[in-house]
């Protein structure tokens, strides 16, 4: 059996993947909302509670509650591995805001999360971690702009901060003492918004200015397991989307895109990323990936692309195709996140905004299948390295990409 | 003048052997049920075999009806709701109404039987990736029921006899995450009993039960799980499935075989969720408009644990699955009590009156 | 006494009970351990369990039983092979064990357990990289004799590096150093946090040299922001 024919594709759309039941959430067993006591703690003079600014589009998550999701006025709280390694992802995220005219603001008064390292080597505590989170959330309230987190991690371990933070009052005084001496304000948001959920907010207007046809393609998602695993209640679910028994985000914009969303049997499992593994243990990462991912997308549904919505799963699943493809694995799948993907389909350039020619899997068929002349887009942009070589340009410039 | 009559709310299996009882002490009985047809769940969802004794739920169930159809002092009303309750033990005040149409009816009665009964736990509801809104072959033990007593037991999305099913226990039971701590009671029962069903109907097919404890009480145990072991070969794993997903056009399940301590991965063609109790919209209505205490999970609370058809108001008692999960054994028994605190109260204030 | 033989009898049993008090005095561990019945759905969830022997059931198992000899041999033998990707989390008792891992893993960098530092080895850079700029990772960090297994394109992008920075349009992005521009005012508020919070401590339990450079970086900003380090 050839790479090109795999043993059972889903003859179907996945996202279709609906009983012959439709399932209601009911109100009445929905957990208590956590915004009873992110209110009541503000009531006490606790903190402040930064509101989704409006304009919002509500979206429901898991146990059916409305969550408000902001379409412009963000701050864009960006990624330590998606600005480090795959610049592209990030830089498609501020031009699907440019393209959509939203205001936003990409700080430099931000730090990283810092949960990639906490995850990977448990070199600080719950406080310090808390202190680290306020410290944005604060500098996100003093510009008057709603934090929108691009980092799955970075949103998961927020989520588990407000946790602690609303349990745990002793931590919570003693956070808010750090703050003090920053001369900072102890400052919750609202909703803690992953940049995808924007996207999914989004996604018909993106759909409407789309320009390149994705109808041919057939796409697998990876869905972050730090999105919808870790503190679970506040991930996008639909009930048109997986029978409203998984999560919506991501799938739901290839569904709008067009593209066809194929399921595959190792969904729900993590991508292997491992937080030190990826860094000092890769022979696990690199196994995971391949063996228990990319191979099964592969045989299952023979997939142009892996879409997915978080730092560590594009860099895990990306970069471990390179030893397996080595060793004669049946992998070649591209990888590259929603942002990217909905902004080629809205006519982006594949290197000047998806800087692609970081990613590591081959990624022109999937640009010939799009309809987009790779070679024409790498020589433009060999032409913009020249200039910025030679001195004639310093940056490349987002007029520049917009020309 | 004291009301002579016992108010009996729901026609399931606890509602009509506790109006039997009362007709036969020779008193009068009111039985409303919303429904229009009596016999409760097992009937409403077709119920195949009962798990003590095998014994077809149907022919059962009719027993049960014609025993209090036949008895002249009970009055059966369908589709009628209880709306309204004031007064106290002894003279309490009912107001009744004709499902859709609002018309009511006010009578006295001296005392009230609860038997508002349970309702299947929705998978919907699972923190599992169970998928039964993506699957039609994810069915629960209720679905399995009725294929069982149509003798037809096949992959839905082929209509043809499985070759591998399973069962996954626990499923809206003894779970922190959707708020039921409590065990169903009778889940691995009846699993127990419909495995044996599928391997009678279905001989070629293999059957796994995915379990964490396995709570066969009494004579469960040498009556339905040494059986389903010893004759008919059903397969039991310690280990509950977290994920339940298609490949290929067959569904894997995962999990862990926690006695051989080793992740799992298998093909089914069928799996059955062994949905638990949760307490039916009649009983949490119910429970409010007579002012009764609920427990956490929305059950009728009892709070004396010497009397187990109290409920937190004097003159109204409870029977069957409105209390918490239970067996039809345990909800026969209750009723029978129930019966008899009801009707020995209804007796104690005619004699006070004389 | 625990069920089984004591793999590290040389250390003694009050040192064992003295870690794991420490791992139950964490304000999170109540919420992250209830009780566990073995139903295996966070092994079929995780990762780890499918190339390790590990299993986050084991880990709850021994914490729930407080089994001090088992949990000290979790502590040096398992906690760094889970992926805290909190799979686990959907556990039905509510447990998580990948959040007791987080705390085990604390208490041993926080009293500098061998397999902690172990463990460690190799990662040092990367703990200097985000405790003292702020971003975890940076573009100068993708260099083929650090990531081998990547192949050529690692090579590509680290031979033109400061160029293809230069070409993204987010003015924020053309750092090859750290990952985006991140203020000086910020990255002092970031030292005071560490510093305010005992994690330099931790730093100095596992690693005196990174603790002593680390140190240095932070004192010299902080004393020219008016700070007493």
């Amino acid at each position: 059996m050839t790479a090109n024919a795999p043993a059972s594709i889903i003859p179907y759309n996945a996202v279709n993947t609906k009983s012959s039941r439709t399932f209601e959430r009911q109100a009445e067993y929905a957990p208590e909302d956590f915004h009873d006591h992110l209110f009541e703690l503000e009531a006490e003079g606790e903190w402040i509670v930064q509101r989704v600014p409006e304009p919002y589009v509500e979206v429901m998550t898991k146990f059916g509650r409305k969550k408000k999701i902001p379409l412009e006025l963000t701050w864009h709280h960006k990624s330590c591995g998606q600005c480090g390694h795959i610049p592209g992802y990030s830089t498609a995220i501020f031009w699907l805001n440019r393209k959509l005219n939203f205001k936003y603001i990409d700080p430099t008064d931000q730090t990283s999360c810092t949960a990639w390292n906490y995850y990977a080597s448990a070199t600080s505590n719950a406080p310090a971690q808390a202190g680290v989170a306020m410290r944005n959330f604060a500098a996100a309230y003093e510009t008057g702009y709603f934090p929108l987190i691009h980092c799955g991690t970075s949103y998961g371990h927020y989520k588990e901060v407000r946790e602690e933070m609303m349990h745990h009052a002793e931590m919570r005084h003693q956070v808010r003492d750090v703050m003090k001496k920053l001369g900072k304000p102890l400052v919750m948001p609202e909703e803690i918004v992953h940049y995808s959920e924007w996207i999914h907010a989004v996604r018909d207007r993106i759909a409407a200015l789309q320009t390149r046809d994705f109808s041919n393609l057939a796409v697998t998602v990876h869905p972050a397991c730090h999105y919808y695993k870790l503190v679970q209640e506040d991930a996008i679910y639909d009930p048109d989307i997986y029978g409203g028994q998984r999560t919506a985000t991501v799938s739901a914009l290839i569904v709008a895109l067009g593209a066809q969303v194929r399921d595959y049997s190792t969904w729900f499992d993590c991508c292997g990323f491992g937080f030190r593994h990826i860094l000092v243990q890769r022979d696990f990462t690199r196994s995971f990936a391949t063996r228990r991912k990319i191979q099964v997308m592969k045989q299952e549904a023979n997939p142009d692309v892996v879409i997915t919505h978080d730092t560590g799963c594009v860099t895990t699943l990306d970069k471990s195709q390179f030893v397996g493809a080595a060793h004669g694995l049946d992998v070649g799948v591209p990888v590259m996140s929603d942002a990217q993907f909905a902004a080629l389909a809205m006519g982006a350039h594949p290197y000047r905004v998806c800087q692609l020619h970081w990613h590591s899997t081959e990624y022109r068929p999937l640009l010939e299948k799009m309809g987009i002349d790779h070679e024409k887009a790498w020589a433009e942009f060999q032409e913009d390295l020249k200039d910025l070589k030679s001195g004639k340009k310093e940056y490349l410039t987002w007029e520049d990409v917009d020309a | 003048m004291t009301a002579d009559t016992t108010l009996i709310i729901g026609g399931g299996p606890a509602g009509l052997e506790a109006a039997r009882l009362i007709g036969d002490l020779g008193q009068k009985a009111i039985l409303v049920e919303k429904r229009d047809a009596l016999g409760g769940i097992p009937i409403a969802e077709h119920y195949a075999a009962l798990t003590h004794g095998f014994r077809s739920a149907e022919e059962a169930m009719n027993e049960l009806i014609a025993a209090a159809r036949a008895n002249p002092t009970v009055d059966i009303r369908l589709s009628t709701e209880v709306v309204e309750c004031s007064g106290a033990a002894g003279d309490f005040r009912v107001k009744l109404a004709k499902a859709g149409n609002g018309a009511g009816e006010t009578l006295s009665v001296g005392s009230i039987i609860v038997a508002t009964g349970f309702q299947h736990f929705d998978p919907g509801r699972e923190t599992q990736m169970y998928g039964y809104y993506e699957y039609d072959d994810v069915i629960t033990l209720a679905d399995a029921e009725k294929m069982l007593k149509e003798n037809k037991f096949v992959t839905p999305s082929k209509g043809t006899p499985p070759e591998r099913v399973c069962f996954i226990q626990c499923v809206g039971s003894r779970d922190r995450q959707i708020g039921n701590e409590y065990c169903s009671k009778v889940c691995c029962g009846i699993s127990s009993k419909q495995a044996i069903e599928v391997r009678q109907q279905v001989p070629g097919a293999k059957v796994f039960i995915f379990y964490i404890d396995m709570r066969m009480y009494g004579y469960w145990e040498n009556e339905i799980y040494w059986p389903a072991q010893e004759k008919y070969h059903v397969q039991y794993v310690k280990g509950i499935i977290t994920e339940i997903i298609r490949k290929g056009d067959r569904l894997l399940v995962r999990g862990e075989d926690t006695t051989m301590g080793r992740p799992m991965e298998v093909p089914m063609d069928v799996v059955v969720l062994a949905v638990g109790m949760e307490p039916s919209k009649g009983t949490k209505d119910v429970a409010k408009i007579l002012g009764l205490q609920q427990n956490k999970y929305n059950f009728i609370e009892v709070p004396h644990g010497l009397d187990p058809t109290a409920t937190s108001a004097p003159g109204i008692f409870v029977a069957g699955a409105a209390a918490g999960p239970k067996d039809l054994d345990d909800t026969m028994s209750m009723a029978g009590a129930a019966a008899m605190k009801a009707a020995a109260l209804v007796a104690k204030k005619a004699r006070a009156v004389a | 006494m625990g069920l089984f033989a004591d793999k590290y009898p040389d250390v003694p049993y009050e040192e064992k009970s003295r870690l794991w008090e420490q791992v139950k005095a964490d304000p999170r561990f109540p919420t992250y351990l209830y009780g566990c019945y073995e139903c295996g759905i966070c092994v079929a969830a995780c990762p780890s369990a499918r190339f390790y022997d590990f299993s986050p059931r084991k880990i709850a198992q021994a914490a729930a039983r407080e089994d001090i000899e088992l949990i000290f041999e979790q502590m040096n033998d398992d906690v760094w092979n889970c992926s805290q990707c909190f799979s686990c989390n959907r556990c039905p008792r509510q447990n998580s064990p990948g959040g007791i891992i987080t705390v085990l893993r604390e208490v041993s960098v926080k009293n500098g357990l061998k397999s902690a530092k172990q463990a460690l080895e190799g990662y040092s850079r990367i703990i200097y990289k985000i405790m003292g700029t702020g971003t975890q990772v940076s573009p100068d960090m993708l260099q083929p004799d650090a990531f081998p297994d990547w192949g050529p394109q690692v090579r590509a992008v680290s031979a033109d590096l400061d160029v293809w920075r230069r070409a993204l349009p987010p003015e924020t992005l053309h750092t090859t150093s750290t990952g985006w521009q991140v203020d000086d005012k910020t990255i002092i508020e970031l030292y005071l946090i560490w510093h305010h919070t005992g994690v330099m401590d931790m730093i100095a339990e596992v690693d005196e040299g990174l603790h002593m450079i680390l140190n240095d970086v932070m004192e010299e900003k902080l004393e020219e922001a008016g700070y007493e380090a």
